[in-house]
């Protein structure tokens, strides 16, 4: 019994063995393998795959890798040279940023979004109800941060009934600090709980739910998101920016630029690439429609970045030298043919 | 041909996962009174816990422990070492954390211990059904904490609920595990001379059985309390406050001493839980009549 299922997997593995050998073809160019960061945010993934489209297609010898992981264990990665790219990075959010760029861990390679917001967001039926799922408005009057005072028994905190409660952004961020300071600022803290979630996938989670339900929500949410793009949000306004009072929370918070940052090795592990990521730039707008895009079609993240590209044709001369770009064009259109 | 036999086939593939999102969905709207009730008394227990806890003066939590310790163990200087694990705590500021951390782990425990006994007596007489929990067992340990956290908040919003549903379903599998091994291993002899004497399958059960495989079940009380303790920062993903959301703030932005405090005190926590009932375990093997056999 024994020898007949040995004897069964020897011939199994010999099979396999010559269906695996028939296929791979004995072109061995050495391929560069270029690593990006994927934090588990959808911007970031859409973002990874169009690099991936181009970097793979429109140039040669490169293969583009990401490394799954949380933001602070992936910027680490970064600083020790073992992941090359983090396209898509909310550097406002890293604390240690500016010492990093400093000492040379990192290096700056281009900005990706010019235009991100960020802040504390309502759902719009809030403000203005919703006649078709039958909402009223609950906080007509809601404008501004201060204005959340006023209503405080319209988002009751289910652990403190007589307290309101607002979601703050994820513990570490610098947005979460500035965001606490903005509560306290406002004098939000004599009647409103401050809440952190642990991480995006629960905050939003609560977003949707609350959504879902029709029920009043506010909190912390950025842009470009999938949730600003899937669902109504209206941000809260606040006094203008203004630099020497940011990071107090007294006003609002800047329009971020996401940046393209590299490790120090990148430069000399892929040239030509660089001038690539130089060029490569998005915007809120195209990045939110995209993700709306995503999720109404159910597409893959990849079929998405597909998508974009043959949308915005134009994209590919402000990203790629000539030759790379005419490469670019004959692939996309060969994915079409098929 | 060949594109078959090394993938998987494209045509044969299927998505059920918007169907599932949906359904989810629509149950949340439908079902709003039974998940708010759900969830206003598991807020108001655990909420009197906490409370209960903050009544009892800081030195006064210390003495206590301080005591157990030496009773359990029977050496002073055990005690005093308790002691000073939880003066250490709250010289760190982390009393109030400790508190709520505790009160989450209390809870937890107590809906463990009072699920999965009778569920551990129902497996360990009854083989059907426990072949049909045990893959569910194993299920409720190994499923990834995101999968089902996410429709928990959903369905009961963020904070305390989904936190104690996580920890439950995490640290009831020891519970009920312990419970039925340690029915099922009493010595056949002893409760065949139970029923000998004439008692009912209930008084053999009640009466032989349980103290008999007591010391195994209050390991499965000791385990459960040890896994709903390594559940703490999971808990502070989802808004549950504590020593957890102490960690994951530091731990976010690569405070490795500031996260090392509250690390140590969820290790001091758990040492002075595990040998406290580890001890009760001890202690109950000496007062029990019947004398304890090797377990098989």
């Amino acid at each position: 019994m024994l020898r007949r299922t040995t004897l069964l997997f020897v011939v199994l593995f010999g099979l396999l063995t010559i269906v695996g050998g028939c296929s791979g073809d004995a072109d061995e160019i050495a391929t560069v393998i270029i690593t990006a960061t994927d934090n588990g945010w959808d911007s970031q993934m859409l973002h990874n795959e169009i690099a991936k489209l181009i970097v793979e297609n429109a140039y040669d010898g490169y293969e583009f890798e990401v490394s799954t992981g949380s933001s602070t264990m992936n910027w680490q990665a970064i600083i020790a040279g073992d992941v090359d790219l983090d396209i898509e990075s909310w550097t406002d959010n890293v604390a240690t940023y500016e010492d990093d760029k400093a000492n040379g861990d990192i290096v700056d390679v281009g900005i990706l979004v010019p235009d991100s917001a960020q802040g504390l967001y309502v759902p719009r039926y809030v403000i203005e109800g919703d006649s078709q799922r039958g909402i009223e408005p609950f906080a007509p009057d809601l404008r501004t941060v201060e204005d959340l005072k006023k209503y405080t028994d319209v988002f009751p905190d289910d652990e403190e009934p007589e307290r309101g409660r607002v979601y703050g952004s994820i513990p570490g961020w610098m947005a979460d600090e500035i965001l606490y300071k903005k509560y306290e600022y406002y004098g939000l803290d004599e009647s409103f709980n401050y809440v952190r979630l642990g991480s995006e996938a629960t905050l939003f989670a609560s977003l949707t739910g609350a959504y879902n339900l029709g029920e009043p929500w506010v909190g912390y949410c950025y842009e470009p998101t999938w949730i600003t793009g899937k669902l109504d949000l209206v941000r809260l306004e606040d006094a203008p920016y203004d630099p020497d009072l940011y990071m107090d929370g007294k006003c609002s918070f800047p329009e971020q630029e996401l940046k393209i940052v590299s490790s120090n090795k990148f430069a000399d592990k892929a040239p030509d690439l660089l001038e690539f990521f130089k060029n490569y730039k998005t915007g809120s707008q195209l990045i939110s429609q995209a993700l709306a895009h995503l999720d109404d079609t159910g597409a893959t993240h990849q079929e998405t970045a597909v998508w974009i590209l043959k949308e915005n044709d134009h994209l590919l001369d402000e990203w790629l030298p000539a030759e790379n770009a005419e490469k670019m064009r004959a692939y996309l259109d060969s994915i079409d043919n098929n | 041909m060949k594109e078959y036999l090394l993938n998987f086939p494209d045509a044969w593939q299927f998505n059920i996962g918007t169907a599932i999102d949906d359904w989810i969905k629509n149950f949340s709207r439908t079902h709003r009174e039974i998940l708010g009730f759900i969830k206003r008394s598991v807020i108001t227990s655990i909420k009197s816990i906490n409370e209960l806890l903050s009544i009892i003066p800081w030195w006064l939590l210390i003495l206590i422990v301080m005591l157990l310790g030496w009773r359990v163990s029977g050496k002073k200087r055990v005690g005093l070492l308790y002691g000073v694990m939880l003066f250490f705590i709250g010289s760190s500021g982390l009393w109030d954390h400790m508190l709520e951390t505790l009160s989450i782990v209390i809870a937890s425990v107590i809906l463990s211990v009072l699920l999965g006994f009778p569920l551990g007596i129902l497996l360990a007489l009854n083989k059907r059904a426990d072949g049909i929990v045990r893959p569910i067992l194993d299920l409720m340990q190994t499923m990834p904490t995101f999968v089902y956290l996410v429709p928990a908040v959903i369905l009961f919003s963020v904070g305390m609920t989904p936190a104690l549903m996580a920890t439950t379903i995490y640290a009831i599998v020891p519970m009920i595990r312990l419970t039925s091994h340690g029915i099922n291993h009493v010595d056949t002899e002893v409760v065949e001379a139970a029923i000998a004497f004439g008692s009912t399958t209930l008084q053999s059960l009640v009466k032989v059985q349980i103290p008999q495989a007591l010391p195994t079940i209050m390991a499965g009380v000791n385990q459960t309390i040890m896994m709903a303790m390594s559940m703490v920062v999971t808990c502070a993903l989802i808004g549950a406050n504590g020593l957890g959301m102490e960690i994951l703030v530091a731990t976010n932005r690569t405070e490795m001493g500031k996260a090392l405090m509250p690390g140590i005190c969820i290790v001091f926590i758990a040492i002075i839980l595990d040998r406290l009932t580890q001890g009760f375990v001890d202690n109950k093997e000496y007062n029990t009549f019947f004398r304890r056999r090797p377990m098989r």
